[in-house]
């Protein structure tokens, strides 16, 4: 392929394990493709809803939505590639590159964002962590303020991790206005 | 807590002012940063920081060969908590309440449990020393 960007050693952030790939970003959409084989990720540039920067510890995360909703994400990438990339993406794909921030304040507490089937928690008005509803197993009320959120647990994306995510829980006080519940819920 | 007394305090927690100060870890797992007193949690790519202060209990569980630890995080109204300015000030917020990780690891869960226990108990203990001279 002559038109395009191609980028090594990129890795496929969420529960794609830490096995780096080759990604390309073309003017027909993006691929990426796992070193050694198995996994490959391709997005044809009518399918991109949005992009995102976000800048992680020591490297910048590439967010692309799909308009089904999902959203793929890409770190590895350099300070130099960000704005080469931001022209090209936004040139090629008609879309306008948005950039998050990342929540480093540590608090337990902040919103929830429901954005496609993805679950945004911010902290202190920035992004603090994304989880995907496709990968959670079930859900439950506990009590009248908790929401817990059990995650598929499989060998294949825990086997090359040392903790693996199981569940969490949110609490939501009674004084939250965004989600108000059903109060004859029993 | 206005929070320019210097120092930090717990009405004023910061884990980290900068992204670029979060350490990096290449390998997914919960680790504990002692400098900074924080806890950087694994969620799905994200490494998700928490300072110390938010933390309310640590347990580890084993059963055959895997290993579940689970991080309980302090909210408002729970019984028997102790009054924190935080939980009694966001009130309209959300909180996390529990997280819980399965490890085939053992030693390594075990070591985190250690030293979120211990890390937490030596920042507990300096900020009541210094409630209590401030009164």
């Amino acid at each position: 392929m002559t038109d395009g960007h191609l980028f090594g050693n990129i890795l496929l952030a969420g529960r794609g394990g830490t096995k780096p790939g080759q990604m390309r970003v073309h003017s027909g959409g993006i691929a990426w493709k796992r070193q050694g084989g198995g996994k490959v990720i391709e997005v044809d540039k009518a399918d991109i809803a949005g992009c995102t920067w976000m800048k992680v510890p020591r490297t910048y995360q590439l967010g692309v939505m799909v308009k089904d909703g999902l959203c793929y994400k890409f770190t590895g990438f350099r300070e130099q590639d960000v704005s080469s990339l931001t022209s090209f993406i936004e040139k090629s794909f008609g879309v306008t590159m948005e950039e998050k921030q990342l929540s480093v304040c540590g608090r337990n507490w902040g919103g929830i964002e429901l954005n496609g089937n993805m679950l945004t928690f911010m902290t202190a008005g920035k992004h603090a962590f994304e989880v995907s509803m496709a990968d959670v197993a079930q859900t439950q009320l506990q009590g009248k303020n908790d929401v817990f959120l059990e995650f598929h647990v499989d060998d294949t994306t825990g086997a090359n991790e040392k903790d693996s995510l199981m569940d969490m829980c949110f609490h939501v006080p009674n004084s939250n206005t965004q989600f108000v519940g059903d109060e004859n819920r029993t | 807590g206005d929070g320019r007394g210097g120092g930090k305090t717990s009405t004023d927690l910061v884990a980290y002012k900068n992204v670029n100060d979060v350490p990096f870890t290449k390998e997914t797992m919960i680790y504990v940063d002692q400098r900074n007193e924080s806890v950087l949690i694994p969620i799905h790519g994200f490494m998700f920081p928490l300072h110390i202060s938010t933390v309310k209990s640590v347990t580890s569980r084993q059963d055959n060969r895997t290993c579940t630890t689970r991080v309980i995080f302090n909210v408002p109204g729970t019984p028997f908590n102790p009054h924190d300015a935080n939980t009694q000030k966001n009130q309209n917020e959300i909180f996390l309440k529990e997280i819980s990780f399965s490890s085939k690891d053992s030693r390594h869960s075990s070591e985190v449990v250690q030293a979120l226990k211990t890390l937490r108990r030596l920042v507990a203990s300096r900020e009541s020393e210094r409630a209590e001279r401030a009164t």
